[in-house]
């Protein structure tokens, strides 16, 4: 009877995610491309040799990389005030959590699209007030080492209301006794803040930061709308070029290869970073 | 219990739009004997050919009607649609309209009807010799041209007597432009990392004298020509005749600018003449058009756009969808899209129209272009090589490479790619 | 407590301030757009807005599209995210976490690089250009994450609940219809809210699943818009889109943003 009423959900999980991957490793190891007339055809592992010598998958996977470490990072720290923020007792507090989950709430491939008029050079608001004050323009998606930077903000804006919402639900389960009491011992709120509400906060921020971290690596939308992965390829990502060699090159067997080995990278990054983890957590107990 | 109300209206809603979405369908099945011919077009073609699409409407009722789909603005992004629509093996479309650069793509890839059987050839020698160039892949014509499109330089009339003729002349007259306060910027063109950039390379690299690919279709980019014409749009931009952020700039960008009356010149397509003259145009008939700046006279080159249209394989109206594209591409609708839109013609005769050339004083120059255009090379690889050469001349114009480096590396890239394609084959 | 209300500015104009962009480009005549702070001249229009109502097919085409797709992949997920949920929360501890191990890690993966494999799926059942079976991948990928947040839920619930209805002679499906799903509404409600945005908003899957014109989804659609003149950037009818698009989203947030947070609560994301 267990297995009747989970077998349903358990069958659509695996026919979106295992049917794929195993897909994917399948297709890796074949040619499908226009070359072959889109047939599949076994190519013994050289799609794997080509994506070890091929510097621009490496140069995406660094940029993916980087665009989801910074991005998570700056999220994460605006999330926690916010969440503090919207915690207080305030009036109208309804609105103004509304009105601060909305980003979230706004589809990426939109807002990206405004984000692009809005660092539009010279007629984005951005550079036109610059302009106004006589400053130079910024040009941000021009220059490839502003680009990304560009992408990032976009990237906080919209997600840190969804990590200030988890963190949020769990500020709401910390007891205000343990406040009260703690106050009462004579701690300030900054001391309270670091040894009450962090700790408790913990299994919140670790959830979030795992799900922001694999989705912000899987970043595709925001990127494609707002520079397409230019200049100079300097904000492509991943997931980025995958579609690009399915969709543009119609090269199936490399695309796939792409998307197996990014699979490989993610794993790899999240043990490393579970490791770091509770590595620094015994470190710190101890 | 609010919520199980809000899940009932849905529900409500949604019984009432099936309801709907039925009644219409079955309406639009009444018509048994009429052919559907679907077209999927970029939003400004579908735009542009209503008119004539209403007219074989109204004359062919009851026996052909034409669905034009409007896609979306941005060429790639048609491009994705319409791969998107051939991957999940749908026959939505009876007719694509095709981009220049997609063609070999396609036909290697099985998608298109082969266009031989149909076309009398009379009619194909009718034709402007440009107009004639990529259509074909291995010896199969698969393409119908629907408007030739070929790169052309806009000059500011009001600001110069006569437009630069070398590469060095462009320099110096936009940047002086520009330092004399003239005009907030001197030069504008594609510089974004996309296909438009591509495009501009071609016709700079012709004029300094070298080419993407040579005959044996082996890469030439990292001759001394290819070096020079890229550092000549790289001093484009150091020199201040060109913005910095034409790095960011498509068509669309470039044209905003020069129509807001902020730059000397502008490289773009024909349909920029129109644009350019519409009635709330701040530069009205102070433009001028010439062809992309070159080192020796001879070597003036246009890169090749061009627009046409070709039969999907899993079209079951192959010769409904044929009398289809003839009339949308007859002289007479070549005649009204140019009136209208400012359609380059494809056809010789109409370059010695009358009519026509009183219309429009940009005639002559555009069957001047139209004379001298470049092609892109012709492979199904053509993405990934365009790819190639895009990444890098947007690294060197944004200085994250020099010239050089950046160039080889694109020869380098291009070798690999054209390679590997051999030995697969 | 002058100091927050500087802090509750800060925040308000961080989260509002793209979007107000988008408004004021929205209703802005092309001309302003280009000189969004000098306000001489026709700065104002309504164009944006007509033309999009106008265009074929009309926009809100598109919000019922995406409406559709919201609520079949909404209801699918929790039809079987609930029982699976609960089910879970029967069995032992070892079971438990193993599942929802397995969960997590799904509910991780960066769904975005499925598109390619989905495509193929689409092709071999036939599933292309359809709103109903576009719902199918949507549910797949919530199901992970709505069963983990749905499982905490039911097993927050007090066991004597269950042993009482027992007693009173009910079987399973009223107790659940009656007496846990009641109980767990919150938690639903936050959890549906969740699904519901996602498949509001997901791109790269209803990008390439979908290519008929009348059947795209709103963020297709929008990133799709065309200008009304050849080559001009259509950043007005963009921002009017965005504007449009967005009103069912705000709504939505504002009715349920209490419930959204009291449900994830109670579902004690932690696990």
């Amino acid at each position: 009877m267990n297995i009747f009423y989970l077998l349903p959900a358990l069958t659509l999980i695996t026919i979106t995610f295992g049917l794929p991957i195993i897909r994917y490793f399948w297709i890796s190891f074949h040619a499908s491309s226009l070359l072959t007339g889109l047939e599949y055809i076994p190519n013994y592992g050289s799609n794997w040799l080509r994506i070890i010598g091929d510097d621009r998958f490496w140069r995406d996977t660094i940029q993916t990389l980087r665009f989801t470490g910074v991005s998570v990072s700056i999220e994460l720290i605006i999330a926690i005030l916010i969440a503090l923020l919207l915690n207080q007792k305030l009036r109208g507090r309804g609105v103004i959590r509304a009105i601060s989950f909305l980003p979230w709430a706004l589809p990426t491939a939109v807002m990206a699209l405004g984000w692009r008029w809005i660092f539009n050079s010279p007629y984005g608001p951005i550079d036109q007030l610059l302009n106004l004050f006589g400053f130079a323009s910024l040009n941000i998606l021009s220059e490839p080492r502003l680009s990304w930077i560009g992408t990032v903000l976009a990237d906080v804006w919209k997600t840190s209301p969804f990590i200030s919402l988890i963190l949020l639900a769990g500020l709401q389960t910390i007891p205000n006794d343990l406040y009260e009491a703690f106050i009462l011992e004579g701690g300030t709120k900054r001391q309270a803040f670091f040894r009450i509400t962090l700790p408790l906060l913990e299994p919140y921020i670790l959830v979030s930061l795992l799900f922001r971290v694999a989705q912000a690596f899987g970043v595709f939308d925001l990127i494609q709308v707002m520079t397409g992965g230019g200049p100079a390829g300097s904000t492509e990502s991943l997931a980025g070029y995958a579609y690009l060699n399915a969709m543009r090159f119609l090269d199936f067997g490399y695309s796939a290869t792409i998307i197996v080995f990014s699979f490989i990278v993610l794993i790899l990054v999240c043990l490393i970073g579970w490791i770091t983890i509770s590595n620094s957590k015994r470190i710190l107990s101890s | 219990m609010n919520n199980i109300k809000g899940l009932k209206t849905l529900g409500l809603l949604l019984v009432t739009y099936l309801f709907f979405n039925h009644i219409a369908k079955a309406e639009r099945s009444l018509n048994a004997n009429t052919t559907n011919i679907n077209i999927l077009m970029p939003a400004p073609f579908a735009d542009s050919t209503s008119g004539l699409v209403k007219e074989f409407n109204t004359t062919n009722k009851g026996n052909i009607r034409i669905n034009v789909t409007r896609g979306p603005l941005e060429t790639e992004a048609v491009s994705d649609l319409a791969i998107s629509t051939l991957l999940l093996g749908e026959n939505q479309y009876d007719i694509l309209l095709v981009d220049i650069t997609w063609l070999a793509k396609y036909a290697a890839a099985d998608w298109l009807e082969p266009l031989d059987k149909y076309i009398p050839v009379g009619d194909w020698k009718r034709l402007a010799h440009g107009a004639r160039l990529g259509n074909d892949y291995n010896n199969k014509i698969y393409r119908w041209p629907l408007v030739s499109d070929m790169g052309l330089l806009y000059w500011r009339k009001d600001l110069m007597d006569s437009p630069p003729k070398t590469p060095e002349e462009l320099l110096t007259i936009a940047s002086k432009l520009k330092k004399d306060g003239k005009v907030k910027y001197g030069y504008v063109w594609q510089g974004r990392q996309y296909e438009g950039l591509s495009c501009v390379f071609v016709e700079v690299l012709a004029g300094f004298g070298g080419s993407w690919l040579d005959k044996s279709l082996n890469p030439n980019l990292d001759s001394d020509q290819s070096i020079e014409a890229a550092n000549w749009m790289l001093s484009l931009i150091e020199s201040g005749a060109s913005p910095k952020s034409v790095t960011n700039f498509a068509e669309t960008e470039v044209l905003q600018v020069f129509e807001a009356g902020d730059a000397a010149f502008m490289r773009n397509w024909p349909y920029a003449w129109s644009e350019l003259h519409k009635s709330d145009s701040q530069i009205k008939g102070k433009v001028g058009v010439t062809s992309m700046v070159s080192i020796l006279p001879g070597n003036q080159a246009s890169t090749l756009g061009s627009w046409g249209f070709s039969i999907l394989k899993l079209s079951r109206n192959t010769k409904e969808a044929y009398q289809v594209i003839r009339f949308l591409t007859s002289e007479k609708a070549q005649r009204e899209l140019f009136l209208k839109n400012g359609y380059t013609p494809t056809s010789r005769n109409l370059f010695k129209d009358q009519l026509l050339q009183q219309h429009s004083e940009i005639l002559p120059y555009l069957e001047k272009a139209l004379s001298i255009t470049k092609g892109r090379p012709q492979t199904p690889l053509y993405a990934q090589i365009s790819n190639v050469l895009q990444t890098e001349l947007s690294s060197l114009l944004t200085k994250q490479k020099s010239t050089i480096e950046a160039m080889k590396s694109a020869n380098k890239k291009t070798i690999d790619i054209l390679s590997s394609a051999g030995k697969k084959k | 407590m002058k100091r927050l209300n500087i802090y509750i500015l800060i925040l308000l104009i961080w989260s509002l301030l793209p979007f107000l962009w988008q408004l004021v480009t929205s209703f802005s005549t092309t001309e302003a757009i280009l000189e969004p702070f000098s306000f001489t001249g026709n700065h104002w229009t309504l164009d944006n807005y007509s033309q999009l109502l106008t265009a074929n097919p009309p926009f809100w085409q598109y919000l019922i599209n995406s409406t559709i797709v919201g609520c079949s992949s909404t209801f699918i997920t929790l039809v079987l995210a609930i029982p699976a949920a609960y089910s879970l929360s029967k069995s032992n501890t070892k079971t438990q976490s193993l599942f929802k191990i397995i969960f997590l890690a799904t509910a991780l993966f960066p769904y975005v690089l499925l598109f390619l494999a989905l495509l193929e799926l689409a092709r071999y059942f036939d599933l292309g250009n359809n709103l109903f079976a576009l719902a199918l991948p949507y549910a797949g990928l919530s199901l992970p994450i709505a069963i983990l947040l749905l499982l905490s839920a039911f097993n927050d619930l007090p066991k004597d609940i269950e042993e009482a209805a027992k007693i009173e002679g009910m079987n399973l499906v009223q107790l659940l219809r009656w007496i846990l799903i009641p109980l767990i509404a919150p938690a639903t409600a936050s959890t549906a809210l969740i699904i519901f945005i996602f498949s509001w908003n997901e791109y790269p899957i209803a990008l390439t699943w979908i290519s008929q014109s009348d059947k795209l989804t709103l963020p297709v659609a929008i990133a799709r818009i065309a200008g009304s003149s050849v080559y001009s950037v259509p950043y007005g009818a963009y921002a009017a889109a965005t504007v449009l698009g967005s009103i069912p989203l705000i709504l939505l947030v504002l009715i349920f943003q209490k419930g959204i947070v009291s449900g994830l609560t109670q579902g004690a994301v932690k696990g």
